[in-house]
């Protein structure tokens, strides 16, 4: 499951800078792969290509190992096994030493333990990703849907196996193609094995027979991967859309066979391929071999590329047609007679049920050639099936209670038939308080014994005179049975919809909370804690940073030490290559499976955003179900970390657009409004120092007043560019603390304009304790700003009133002026940044203003959690208004 | 006459002039040091009557010389800084300067602050080293040995913290106390979460002394710094 999962994201997670993978195809042993693999090395090297050996099987032959001379080798890595010495494919070393093509030979080869891998094309799937092109050689019998294929041909299994996925996704293919009359020469001139060995293997594998079959498989195949890339290329979606092949998975030896059979059929087809497992209670239920082989067949589909899905149900039928009607199967292919037939319920086959339900699907059927799984064996008598006591004095006591209500009956005078409906009612009431039907049945048993003994002539004795009395008992322990068995089913179903009911609801439930998550970490914390609720066991995830170690987290945090106890600097490096290579490992994968946690990626579209672990070596195994489950939750939560992400990378961005455009408005201003009073005061300053002597007192005066005038212009200029940027930048944070609204309008008046004495301005507080929470610096420029803006633009003489109040929470603060007022028009855009009343009209530079003073006024209040609004004051004149939250005096003592 | 001495740790020529101009029309004398290291040597040698102080020297923090002259002298110092957060005046004032004037500052406001600090400068001298029990700032009169204050010869009823607040603003009279000294003095804790409780308690104290409060004439309020109790 997990595997397939990775296939299905490689695509996307793929970076261009993936290697090549090209692969020396032959169709037996002694074609000469290696040997072409490394004539091919050779020529890339005379090209000035940087080529490294990375592993060739040593026992190959001498021409063959001459051809090595001349190109650098990596050691190899030596590996102890039961004493003896492995030399394997030194996987970080190749790493290591990035070169540009590194020849590995094998394919197929399964690793020795303690390496990291399982699998060597495992291996080679991490030095593509890592950008190295890899030179490799396979047979033909080693791809998984060939398997039994060759097998066929050759009555040899081979256990060494690829999944079709990796050579079809080679980027070439070369096959390396002889005479089958040649190869037998060159067997017998012993130049392939051994001469005894040569013999043994001319007798058995080289017929020519058989070489012809092989190289014909292998043609065929080297042939489809050709097209299937062209098509790939073409048109994915569409080679797809056409057929949908399902096939079944099941714990039967038998079922490997048909899911080869249904990958072959979809890849001649060109269809998707899905492998569908239906858990009923009996898959629950199974233990030991037939789990491991249950398990096994859903690894092959998956390496096969087959998609999995589960459904719950009872009926297999009807869970395989509603999925296939669902999901626009095409065509279904199955084995024969590996699935068992209920009791009583469904006499018909499968098979037939199945067409029967799907009149437009095609079923295709495997024959089965191997023994049959034990499985009706254990029909009645469940081995796994707990016996209970208590259960089994339910049932007595249930028979032991209808046999009394019975006597009751009889003393009554009522019919036979009452009594027999009696004993029925208690079978039925043991099938629904018992769990297994043996206690149905059991007491089915009973109650037919018991009404024979006490209620039918002669009483008290075992014997039925009345010839009628074999049917009724016969009747009715068959319809004990039946509705025994029915209870039970009914029962069954009702715990399995619940537990279905209980999962999708964890799903939902997941997303919702995911999606309220507020930061990175607080959804990825959700989603360990429903894997934690879900499966039982502590948790730990990681939030990936770049350039930042892993560090995980556990939850729940109070078994933090417990967990991060077990953790080594191995396990690290296992979360650390999940991390890196995008892939899940540790423990019950393939992959480092020596760690104690199975890790787990996060993955959004593009990169992984997490890693989670979790713990496996001291809890149970995780079932397919528990696993589907977790990836369905990882999943959803690495879209939603991804989709925030993305979110708010691109409001940075936009936030970084709105600052250089700010940058560049403030310059264009500045570079226009500042050259006016500067030229006012760089002039009145040269003619007052040149001319001084022939200007008059009164004419000196008005010089220098111009001079102070403009300079103050500056000043206040100067203070608003350092406010903004304190506020834009959002680099200094706001120096909040409680101040009186009273200390900061005197503060805000004392900074006024000198022409301010022309006009009369007021202070109106209800209340002088009034406080207000506030950067006072920042507040007072606002106050200055509005006022400034009030005496600029009324006329000498008006009024100006400072007022504050309190409003719920918050402190309303007004200033009003009783001049002409604000034009509507005027009023929507005056918070705008290089807005200007005297925008647009003739005279833009009759009066100065950058059009800063409100938007940055704005912008306070905003960043202190306030709005500022203006409206008209009456009868004529505007109000500007701002809130700031209240500051609430608690004095402590007095 | 005597003609008080002051000594301007400046490092910028144009500013150093202005100040000098204008001292010179007040006939102050005075003395001009362009670093620290040099103002620190003349702060020994000149022994002025109040120091002007730029903080942003070219060789040291004018933090750090604010420490080093409080080391041996209680010589009033007036920072002049074009640094505008009211944390680094904050800094200042705690490290024992006097007051501070914000670049751009204008000759008026200059020329009274200096002489605020120069009336402290000679009360200092003047009075006796033995704290006396009585203190007199214009019609405020406080009496430290029976617990009372005055204004206009009436006893103004004051709640004891009120009272201590009085007190610490009196001892330090012409002096910016900012808001972590005055906490500390009055409640013994430097908690900025009692900010607000200070702000009641000087406006009510402010209600009591002041006529206008208005128009405070021995309480000053520098936002988001502290405050200052005015010589008359």
């Amino acid at each position: 499951m997990l595997e397939s999962y990775q296939a299905q994201n490689q695509d996307r997670s793929g970076s261009p800078q993936k290697g090549l993978l090209k692969i020396f195809f032959g169709y037996a042993a002694g074609v000469g792969k290696t040997y072409a693999m490394l004539e091919a090395a050779h020529q890339a090297q005379k090209r000035g290509v940087d080529v490294v050996v990375g592993y060739i099987e040593r026992h190959t032959r001498p021409d063959t190992l001459a051809l090595l001379e001349g190109l650098e080798q990596l050691p190899e890595k030596i590996i102890e096994y039961k004493g003896i010495a492995l030399k394997e494919l030194d996987l970080d070393a190749a790493l290591q030493r990035h070169p540009s093509i590194l020849l590995v030979d094998e394919l197929a080869h399964s690793n020795a333990a303690g390496c990291r891998h399982s699998k060597r094309y495992q291996d080679v799937e991490e030095l593509l990703r890592a950008g190295i092109n890899v030179y490799t050689t396979v047979n033909v019998q080693h791809l998984e849907s060939l398997n039994d294929l060759v097998a066929s041909i050759t009555h040899i299994a081979v256990s060494e196996r690829i999944p079709d996925s990796v050579f079809d996704s080679a980027d070439q293919v070369e096959l390396v193609d002889i005479e089958p009359d040649d190869l037998i020469l060159r067997l017998q001139s012993g130049k392939v094995y051994q001469k005894q060995q040569a013999s043994r293997a001319l007798a058995h594998f080289f017929t020519r027979d058989n070489l012809a079959a092989l190289r014909e498989v292998a043609l065929r195949r080297t042939a489809d991967q050709l097209s299937k890339k062209a098509q790939k290329a073409e048109n994915e979606i569409t080679a797809k859309a056409g057929e949908h092949i399902l096939t079944c998975l099941s714990s039967a030896p038998s079922n490997a066979k048909v899911i080869r059979t249904a990958a072959r059929m979809a890849e001649a087809f060109h269809s998707g391929l899905t492998a569908l497992f239906v858990e009923t209670p009996e898959t629950k239920e199974l233990k030991g071999e037939n789990l491991k082989r249950l398990r096994d067949n859903m690894r092959l589909a998956e390496q096969l590329g087959a998609r999995i899905a589960t459904v719950y149900g009872d009926d297999l039928a009807v869970q395989i047609a509603e999925y296939a009607k669902v999901s626009g199967v095409t065509k279904i292919v199955l084995g024969r007679a590996n699935h068992r037939t209920a009791l009583f319920m469904k006499s018909k086959p499968l098979v037939d049920r199945l067409t029967s339900m799907m009149e437009d699907v095609d079923v295709y059927i495997i024959p089965d050639v191997q023994p049959l799984y034990k499985k009706k064996r254990v029909l009645f008598h469940k081995p796994e099936q707990e016996f209970s006591w208590k259960d089994l004095g339910k049932s007595l006591l249930l028979t032991i209670a209808a046999t009394g209500i019975s006597f009751l009956f009889y003393e009554l005078g009522l019919r036979e038939a009452n009594i027999i409906i009696v004993y029925l009612l208690g079978v039925l009431l043991t099938a629904v308080w018992t769990n297994g039907y043996i206690y149905g049945i059991l007491v089915s048993l009973l109650s037919v014994v018991s009404f024979n003994f006490f209620f039918t002539i002669p009483r008290f004795s075992l014997t039925a005179l009345d010839p009628n009395y074999p049917v009724t008992f016969l009747v009715m322990l068959l319809a004990s049975c039946l509705s025994g068995s029915l209870a039970t089913r009914v029962k069954r179903q009702a715990r399995q919809s619940a537990q279905r009911a209980y999962y999708m609801e964890l799903l939902m439930n997941s997303n919702q909370k995911m999606q309220q998550g507020q930061s990175e970490r607080e959804i990825i914390q959700i989603a360990a804690q429903q894997l934690q609720s879900l499966l039982d066991r502590p948790v730990m995830y990681a939030l990936l940073e770049k350039e930042q170690k892993i560090c995980f987290h556990v939850v729940p945090a109070t078994e933090t030490e417990q967990v991060m106890g077990r953790i080594t600097a191995e396990e690290l490096g296992v979360a650390d290559w999940v991390a890196k290579n995008d892939k899940h490992a540790g423990a019950t994968t393939n992959t480092l499976s020596h760690a104690q946690n199975l890790y787990l990626s996060v993955r959004g579209n593009q990169e992984v955003m997490a890693v989670v672990g979790i713990p496996a070596k001291f809890y149970p195994p995780l079932d397919a179900f528990e696993k589907n489950l977790i990836i369905a939750i990882l999943d959803e939560c690495g879209l939603i970390l991804e989709r925030r992400k993305l979110r708010a990378e691109k409001q940075a961005a936009e936030m970084e657009t709105q600052r250089e455009q700010l940058r560049a408005n403030l310059l264009r201003a500045i570079s226009h409004d500042l050259r006016t009073p500067l030229t006012g005061i760089s002039g009145n300053a040269g003619v007052l120092m040149e001319k001084s002597f022939s200007l008059d007192e009164s004419k000196k005066q008005e010089m220098y007043s111009s001079i102070y005038d403009d300079a103050m212009w500056l000043i206040n200029l100067t203070e608003n560019l350092l406010s903004i940027t304190r506020i834009e930048n959002g680099t200094m944070p706001l120096r909040r603390g409680a101040e009186l609204i009273d200390d900061i309008f005197h503060e805000a008046l004392s900074h006024i304009d000198r022409r301010a004495a022309e006009h009369e301005i007021h202070v109106e507080l209800a209340d002088d304790m009034l406080m207000a929470n506030m950067d006072a610096r920042l507040i007072v420029q606002v106050v200055i700003n509005i006022v400034n803006n009030a005496i600029k633009y009324t006329p000498e003489g008006s009024d100006i009133c400072l007022s504050a109040k309190k409003e719920n929470s918050l402190v309303r603060i007004e200033i009003a002026d009783n001049g002409p007022g604000i034009s509507d028009e005027a009023k929507r855009r005056l918070f705008d940044m290089f807005y200007t009343a005297d925008t647009g009209s003739a005279g833009a530079d009759s009066r100065r203003g950058l059009g800063l003073g409100l938007s940055l006024c704005k912008s306070i209040v905003k960043a202190h959690g306030g709005s500022i609004t203006v409206h008209d004051n009456q009868p004529h004149g505007a109000v500007f208004s701002f809130t700031l939250p209240l500051e609430e005096v608690k004095i402590q003592d007095v | 006459m005597y003609k008080p001495k002051i000594l301007v740790v400046e490092d910028d020529p144009v500013i150093t002039n202005l100040i000098r101009t204008t001292l010179d029309t007040q006939e102050y004398q005075y003395h001009t040091a362009r670093n620290g290291t040099g103002g620190i040597l003349d702060a020994v040698s000149y022994n002025p009557d109040v120091i002007i102080l730029d903080l942003g020297l070219p060789d040291m923090d004018g933090v750090e010389i604010i420490r080093k002259v409080r080391g041996w002298s209680s010589v009033p110092i007036i920072i002049v800084s074009a640094r505008s957060e009211d944390q680094d005046k904050v800094e200042a004032l705690d490290a024992g300067a006097d007051d501070y004037l914000t670049k751009p500052f204008s000759i008026d406001e200059f020329l009274a602050r200096l002489r605020v600090a120069l009336r402290r400068s000679r009360i200092d001298q003047t009075a006796v080293p033995a704290q006396s029990s009585l203190y007199q700032n214009g019609e405020l009169r406080i009496d430290y040995a029976a617990g009372c204050a005055y204004m206009e010869g009436k006893e103004i009823h004051l709640t004891p913290i009120e009272y201590k607040l009085l007190c610490v603003l009196a001892k330090n009279t012409g002096k910016v106390l900012t808001h972590n000294y005055i906490l500390k003095e009055v409640w013994g804790t430097a908690l900025t979460a009692d900010i607000p409780s200070l702000r009641v308690f000087m406006a009510t104290l402010r209600k009591k002394i002041e006529c206008d409060p208005s128009a405070p004439k021995y309480i000053q309020t520098h936002i988001g710094v502290g405050y200052r109790m005015i010589r008359q």
